[in-house]
């Protein structure tokens, strides 16, 4: 059998084997980083859910106040307390599905804005907690030594601030009432975690071969930092500034519903709910409405940071 | 040791054991169709890389096998009773008891917040009718017996003030405690300095002689079996691919894996300018291959490995499970191998070239 | 032992020191001075300039801070915390006065969680993918996701509304005149709702990290060692389980009692509860500035206190870490 095969035969056979072989090797396909980031956030379907949900209340933050226009605080004399209609008497188009306050307003319309008022300081707190964060945690993380010492006794100090009470301080002091200094009162206290983050993941990566490897070749310090040490550092911030919208959302609610948040007549869950206790024997469904806002949203941001954690973090488990 | 003196036959047979872990990606065979047996006083060596399914056969032989693990098949026979049939109370006095076992880890493997003699008191108060002090006063003297020098202080310290050694050395105290009739040591000697290693085995050899005590010495070393064991079970990807007293194993192994492992232990008697490695890693077991499980990292290779090898008897206690003939030689066409899987072979071997 | 926390308070000194220094630059950064409330027509300009040299107003910052810190640290005096801007009593007085209303409820809270949060813990975690186990933690992840003030305000609601007025939401003690005022059956019952609102948070934080410290734990070598010694499920699990678990909840213990009085801000100002929380509220609206500064302080003083009791606790339970 072996001897009177030709040339061309075993060539053949040979070609067959090999076909064989690969046919037989292990056909886990490759994925590239991304590919897996979303095959495992696809995988929690908490997280899933938490981005739809939080799509929704960012579309109705941004679409009801343009439709409804000024609503949110136009005052209806005979309508307090009216139920939920979509027209008025006189046929116009009111979009008041969720009927009115004790004051006339449209609560539909008012929700809409205050939700868009609470996520847009929740965001901008982040913005400020984050570059905050980064810019004491890099330098901490990068430079080490008695910089490092100073900065995180600092952050020590932070932490040890009552942080609620001290918001409360700043935006009673500093001019209650105006947005940014909520924003800014939220984020000037909020850095800490975002900074000691920073700080840990600088710290492992200072002494990993390739950022020897760009500092042997002469790289600047700002070029390390931006280019080869913050983009792997950036799971974490990530997973940290989610976390961080439900917080700062948390922490402006907290401030409006004690009274020291945004005042006059502008919108905020907290005003809502701080609003609410007056009616609670008329009409308890209109505690709920801000109330559930405000939970959706905090479920959801933290729903999305578990997602995010387990799906970016290439360090994590990948499935057991 | 009455029961085992009315027994006639090896101290622990395992029959068949199958093993599997229902996880969500699927079913993993951990342990797939394993038999092989222990004599009293003897030590079988299970040897094989790490994730062929060693630890969960003796985890099953313990009946340790957590969620989503399950033995589906098979029978574990300690002096011919069933340990799979009885119940979790009868278990429990078994394990500690007549089965010892000792772990990979010493580190981790002692409680942190208890003293090391607390912990060897509690296994012999859990077995014997004996008083507090009476156990306090046995742990005292194992610690003594696997050579912990001022034993009575020890005793009272807590794990984390000992070396990994020692800790070993606790570790196979608890478990002689009890004067069990096997003891199942799961790499014992694995985590430790190559000066530790043999201390912990001297140790080992050393009870065994005085207590006439059976061991399952579960390894990756294959010179630690050498020492150590009078049989030796060769596991691959949860099966057993050769079985043979330690003599045939190490002088003419059969099965290409068997090889390649005793091929890739440093010799002093050989000039080799380099170590062989046997190629690639162990399947995943939840993509295994059709066919013979090695034949992906196999030298010698054939088509009829596409089909299930026959576990052969090649001689007197000496299993392979491998296509080639006794002698080594690829089998012929309708070799003399017979049944279902012999006919799938010879199909196999006879196809003719597309 | 003793060396170890006489270490750790020193260390908290320089802390302390940093706490005064924010809190007092917050203060002068402000827009305003503490004086202003008294620039009305009425006031004679001779008396300001009076008040700004008593509150050492004319002096420079950093001398400011030196003599109201010096002032500060010598708490045993009446006069060391300063007088209130608002109605002129020793701050330290109006704060020693307050404090054991909030100690009352944060330490029932405190408790409530301890007895209830880690029995719930280990259920769910011994019980791991059961329904009972599915419940707590839903539970705790909802529970741990409503902000606080939100839940304060519909277990109001519920007290109120719901159950109308079965367990008041309002103040300490009944109405003045009303049967059994100010006994301790009188503020247990008013305590009802207030320390519900605050424990339920802590539970689902504290049973959701019992939970998963025990579930970390019984995936521990030395558990399989324990099983193979012979020893019960009940043995395994609650002597040398537990006794694992519960050394890290330990320092949730000191962590949570910064957190019951930042609670206590909000609590208190939904039920209307005299302890320190609406103190400070009060204070930071009416701009009553050594009130602030001192709130500020005891808060701090709340934190550090806490890490180092978490740390204290720390060392003697676990035997691993000697001093």
């Amino acid at each position: 059998m072996v001897t009177d095969t030709t040339a061309a035969e075993n060539e053949r056979r040979r070609a067959e084997e090999a076909e064989a072989e690969s046919a037989d090797i292990d056909r886990t396909p490759v994925r590239t980083y991304w590919q897996l980031v979303r095959q495992r956030f696809m995988k929690h379907r908490l997280a899933v859910f938490a981005v739809i949900v939080l799509i929704v209340l960012a579309t109705y933050a941004l679409v009801v106040p343009v439709i409804t226009g000024d609503a949110w605080r136009q005052t209806h004399l005979f309508r307090d307390d009216a139920p939920p209609e979509l027209f008025d008497g006189d046929g116009e188009f009111t979009f008041a599905i969720l009927g009115y306050n004790e004051i006339g307003q449209n609560l539909f319309a008012r929700l809409g804005k205050a939700t868009q008022t609470s996520l847009t300081i929740g965001l901008a707190a982040v913005v400020i907690i984050v570059v905050i964060g980064i810019f004491i945690g890099s330098i901490a993380g990068y430079v080490g030594g008695w910089l490092d010492n100073v900065l995180m006794r600092f952050v020590d100090i932070m932490l040890s601030l009552p942080g609620l009470f001290v918001i409360l301080m700043i935006t009673a002091f500093f001019g209650q009432g105006n947005v940014w200094v909520i924003v800014l009162a939220i984020g000037l206290t909020g850095w800490t975690t975002a900074a000691r983050l920073v700080r840990a993941e600088f710290l492992s990566l200072r002494d990993v071969d390739y950022v020897q490897a760009a500092r042997a070749l002469g790289a600047s310090p700002q070029r390390i930092i931006l280019r080869h040490m913050l983009p792997p550092a950036m799971a974490p911030i990530v997973v940290a500034a989610t976390l961080g919208i439900a917080d700062s959302v948390v922490v402006e609610s907290a401030l409006s519903f004690l009274g020291f948040g945004i005042g006059g007549e502008g919108a905020s869950l907290g005003t809502m709910l701080q609003n609410a206790q007056n009616y609670f024997f008329s009409g308890p469904l209109k505690v709920l409405y801000p109330g559930l806002t405000l939970i959706l949203i905090v479920l959801s941001a933290s729903f999305l940071g578990d997602g995010l954690r387990d799906a970016l973090d290439p360090r994590q488990r990948v499935d057991k | 040791m009455t029961v085992s003196e009315r027994h006639v036959g090896p101290l622990l047979e395992v029959k068949g054991i199958k093993t599997h872990f229902f996880t969500q990606d699927g079913v993993v065979k951990a342990v797939d169709d394993i038999t092989f047996a222990i004599g009293h006083g003897q030590t079988l060596g299970v040897v094989g890389e790490s994730g062929c399914g060693k630890s969960i056969t003796s985890l099953s032989v313990m009946r340790l096998i957590e969620r989503p693990g399950q033995i589906v098949a098979g029978e574990v026979l300690l002096n011919g009773e069933n340990l799979l049939a009885k119940n979790d109370a009868d278990m429990r006095d078994i394990r500690g008891d007549q089965v010892s076992m000792i772990f990979q880890e010493p580190m981790t493997s002692l409680n942190p917040v208890f003293t090391c003699g607390d912990q060897i008191a509690e296994a012999v108060q859990q077995h014997t009718a004996v008083s507090r002090r009476e156990a306090w006063d046995r742990s005292i003297e194992m610690l003594r017996v696997v050579g912990i020098p001022d034993a009575k202080r020890r005793a009272g310290e807590h794990p984390h003030q000992m070396s990994g050694g020692m800790r070993q050395r606790v570790m196979i105290a608890m478990a002689l405690s009890t004067d069990p009739d096997l003891l199942i040591a799961d790499e014992p000697t694995t985590a430790l300095d190559v000066t530790i290693q043999a201390q912990i085995l001297e140790v080992m050899r050393d009870l065994r002689e005085k207590n006439r005590m059976a061991i399952m010495l579960i390894t990756h070393d294959l010179g630690v079996v050498a020492e150590m064991a009078d049989e030796v079970v060769v596991m691959y990807a949860g099966k057993v691919v050769e079985r043979a007293d330690v003599r045939t194993v190490f002088g003419s192994p059969h099965h290409p894996y068997t090889q390649g492992l005793l091929r890739s232990i440093p010799r002093l008697d050989e000039r080799r300018e380099r170590l062989e490695v046997i190629k690639g890693t162990v399947p995943s077991p939840l993509n295994l291959p059709s066919g013979c499980l090695f034949k992906r990292r196999c030298p010698h290779r054939m088509r009829v490995c596409d089909v299930a090898p026959p576990y052969q008897e090649l001689g007197p206690n000496h299993y392979s499970r491998c296509w080639l003939t006794p002698a080594g030689e690829p089998p012929a066409v309708g070799a003399e191998a017979q049944g279902p899987e012999a006919e799938q072979a010879a199909e196999a071997l006879t196809v003719e070239p597309r | 032992m003793a060396t170890y926390i006489l270490r750790r308070t020193l260390q908290s000194i320089p802390i302390l020191f940093g706490v005064a220094l924010v809190s007092f630059a917050i203060i002068q950064l402000a827009p305003g001075s503490p004086i202003d409330r008294f620039r009305t027509p009425n006031v004679r300009p001779e008396t300001l300039e009076n008040l700004i040299r008593l509150y050492g107003l004319d002096k420079p910052v950093h001398e400011q801070f030196v003599s109201w810190f010096t002032a500060f640290v010598q708490f045993w005096r009446t006069e060391a915390w300063g007088y209130s801007l608002v109605d002129g009593r020793s701050v330290r007085d109006t704060i020693v006065d307050r404090m054991p209303a909030t100690l009352l409820l944060g330490g029932t809270a405190l408790l409530v969680t301890i007895i209830l949060a880690v029995p719930i813990g280990i259920l769910a975690a011994v019980r791991q993918y059961s329904w009972a186990d599915k419940a707590i933690t839903t539970f705790a992840t909802v529970g741990y996701a409503i902000p606080s003030f939100l839940l304060g305000l519909y277990i109001a609601y519920l007290g109120t509304v719901v159950f109308r007025g079965a367990f008041p939401s309002f103040g300490m003690v009944s109405l003045p005149g009303s049967e059994g005022r100010g006994t301790p059956l009188d503020i247990a019952w008013h305590m009802v709702l207030p320390v519900t609102s605050l424990a339920i948070q802590q539970i689902a934080g504290w049973s959701r990290y019992v939970r998963a410290k025990m579930l970390e734990v019984l995936n521990q070598d030395y558990v399989r060692t324990a099983k193979a010694k012979g020893l019960s499920a009940t043995k395994v699990t609650y002597k040398h389980a537990l006794r694992n678990a519960l050394i890290p909840v330990i320092t949730l213990f000191g962590l949570t009692l910064p957190g019951l009085l930042a609670g206590a801000v909000i609590t208190e100002s939904i039920f209307s509860w005299p302890g320190l929380g609406l103190l400070g509220l009060t204070a930071v609206q009416n701009r009553d500035y050594p009130m602030v500064l001192a709130f500020v302080m005891v808060g701090g003083f709340g934190v550090v206190l806490g890490n180092l009791l978490a740390d204290v606790l720390y060392g003697v339970v676990d035997p691993r870490i000697k001093y």
